[in-house]
């Protein structure tokens, strides 16, 4: 089936809110009726019209044409679909994401991935700060799916991580993994300072690993069964992570500051 | 005389007003930025926000979100500085920037005298982590330094030891950060007493988890030392107004907090707000923004600016030029102040109000 086309046709000239347009929520509605949804964030009003030439389509994917700093909420509590963005995006790209298949060909802002609980969220650019963490006040960050991110990410990527896999083939900012509740969290590049600051549990894996905190102990180098396995599951995702996982590995238990039953692993 | 100007020249109060009114009402999104003023005045500014439905920010936002993010994702034990001066028997002093931002520390906290309220009467203990050479300022009082080149590491080390946690350290700084943990168990009610400048939202989450795991066997809290112009007072007001704190925007006619979104300094580079309302009337202080934008400032006399302000009135100071109502650190509550040399100064609320006068109706 054809997928429904929205190509952006000028820079927005304010934030606006695209939590809207998601297949469940377009599913059975007419071109017009979508021209007319408003998305506007101050008081001058936007609606999906004035800003997109659309292509009547089947909501069940959904194409954006071009892409702005400015659309915020991409993907919204999306719960299946297909949504693609051939541009950058956002804030907040694949919130509360839970299932379905979310691509942006561009870079994404902060927050991208935030609380997400399931479906995959796939960005072939970089990421802002804080990708798959809970906004202020929110006490968990992503808990399931998985997040793959092509480019770089900003500062504590994973911030607040419970379940679910996100894995980062650029490099990574400042305390990547921080306050780590449980999950995984890969990283291929590099990596900024002091990795799974406050984490409780949960597995962090670098390629380059930097000076870990003193609140991390070494437990010497292992073959682990799981990690082979994991290895397996990643290799249609990435060759790099899936190679990374394959080897022995050290393993370091912390961070021994907070519950210490997380474990950043790096190759031996 | 009361001072005001249009495009650098004289102006009355009713002219720039109005002038203020049309700046403000035909932007897309006007932002309120600044908002260094006392409760009165952040009162009138929010809710001219919300009239105009722009956004509105303080000054000194990143330094009060460092402690609120942890009080809202994690959870934070504070004090007030009399608590601790009446019953802490031990003192744990952290960063050397102490001193700048409150510069009564001392005085307040007496750290050399024994503590009111403690049933021993033995002198208190103080500690001080990273110190630079802030401890000398303790003269003539025994203080237990323990040096960090890293916050984060040497905050987390600390908290691992008094759990009995290992940790990987050479002998000599495991054994001298193990020294640090042996007096904090033994407190019988300590303070930690933090600055925002050095510690950020990590490392404030790290100590409140050590002040966590301590009141598991004893009684310990914190002190944050909070920040100026009256950012606490204000943070309270958009509080029980919005039910949310600044770096918040009407712009969708409710109120919408963000704290990057919103960030006024974020909002004016990128030209999401296209007018701006600066308000400092604790100190000559100009926005920080680069970018050209609509301004209308309530300043103190001779503040100097990157660009002049479309308008300008010149305010006075709470509490010295007019009575009000602001956060005072040392009681750790909103307070009154009388006006201590009383002149014809507006207040900010006063000229706020007239600009929503020129709106349409009282703010």
């Amino acid at each position: 089936m054809k997928p429904l086309v929205l190509a952006l046709e000028q820079e927005p000239d304010q934030r606006l809110d695209l939590s809207p347009l998601c297949p469940h929520l377009l599913e059975g509605k007419s071109a017009k009726e979508i021209a007319e949804i408003e998305l506007q964030t101050t008081r001058e009003k936007v609606t999906v019209g004035d800003l997109f030439h659309i292509r009547a389509g089947s909501a069940q994917t959904i194409r954006f044409e071009g892409g702005s700093t400015r659309l915020d909420n991409i993907g919204f509590e999306m719960k299946s679909g297909e949504i693609v963005v051939e541009g950058d995006c956002g804030k907040s790209v694949g919130r509360n994401l839970s299932g379905g298949n979310l691509i942006v060909a561009g870079d994404a802002g902060p927050f991208a991935g935030s609380c997400m609980s399931g479906g995959r969220l796939e960005i072939w650019g970089d990421a802002g700060d804080f990708l798959g963490a809970p906004l202020e006040g929110e006490m968990e960050g992503m808990s399931g799916g998985l997040l793959i991110l092509r480019g770089s990410a900003g500062a504590r990527a994973g911030d607040r991580l419970r379940r679910g896999t996100i894995l980062i083939e650029g490099s990574a900012g400042d305390y990547p993994g921080s306050r780590m509740i449980a999950g995984t969290l890969i990283l291929l590049g590099e990596c900024g300072v002091l990795p799974g600051y406050l984490m409780r549990r949960g597995t962090i894996v670098l390629a380059n690993p930097p000076a870990l905190a003193p609140t991390f102990v070494d437990c010497g180098v292992h073959s682990l069964a799981f990690a082979s396995v994991f290895s397996r599951l990643l290799e249609p995702e990435s060759r790099a992570a899936a190679k990374l996982l394959a080897g022995p590995l050290n393993r370091f238990a912390g961070d021994m500051a907070a519950l210490g039953k997380g474990e950043i692993l790096y190759p031996a | 005389m009361v001072e005001a100007r249009i495009d650098g020249k004289s102006a009355s109060i009713e002219a720039a007003a109005e002038r203020s009114a049309e700046i403000l009402s035909r932007a897309r999104l006007p932002v309120i930025a600044g908002l260094g003023t006392d409760i009165a005045g952040a009162r009138g500014a929010i809710l001219l926000a919300e009239r105009l439905r722009g956004a509105y920010d303080h000054m000194q936002s990143d330094k009060i979100f460092t402690n609120l993010d942890v009080n809202r994702q994690a959870g934070l034990m504070c004090t007030t500085p009399n608590e601790a001066r009446h019953r802490a028997d031990v003192l744990v002093f952290i960063g050397k920037d102490l001193t700048r931002i409150w510069p009564q520390l001392v005085e307040r906290l007496a750290p050399g005298e024994i503590p009111m309220f403690d049933l021993p009467h033995e002198p208190r203990k103080i500690v001080w982590i990273a110190p630079g050479r802030s401890a000398a300022e303790l003269k003539g009082i025994a203080v237990e330094t323990l040096d960090s080149s890293d916050l984060h590491a040497t905050l987390g080390a600390l908290r691992a030891r008094v759990a009995d946690k290992p940790i990987t350290a050479a002998k000599g700084a495991k054994r001298k950060i193990d020294e640090v943990a042996e007096i904090l168990k033994k407190a019988r009610f300590g303070v930690a007493i933090w600055g925002e400048e050095l510690l950020d939202r990590l490392a404030i989450e790290m100590l409140h988890g050590l002040i966590l795991d301590l009141n598991k066997s004893t009684r310990f809290s914190g002190l944050p030392l909070g920040a100026d112009a009256n950012s606490t007072g204000v943070t309270q007001a958009s509080g029980w107004m919005t039910g949310v704190p600044m770096r918040t925007s009407f712009g969708r006619g409710y109120p919408e907090h963000d704290t990057w979104r919103f960030d006024a300094n974020r909002m004016i580079e990128s030209g999401e707000a296209d007018a701006a309302l600066w308000i400092s009337a604790y100190g000559q202080k100009a926005p920080d923004w680069k970018k050209q934008v609509p301004l209308v400032a309530l300043v103190p006399p001779q503040t100097r600016f990157f660009q002049e302000p479309q308008v300008l009135v010149e305010v006075g100071c709470p509490g010295i030029d007019h009575d009000g109502a602001e956060f005072s650190r040392e009681l750790g509550t909103i307070v009154a102040r009388k006006a201590s040399h009383p002149s014809d100064a507006p207040s900010v609320a006063a000229i706020i109000n007239r600009i929503a006068q020129q709106i349409g109706g009282d703010a």
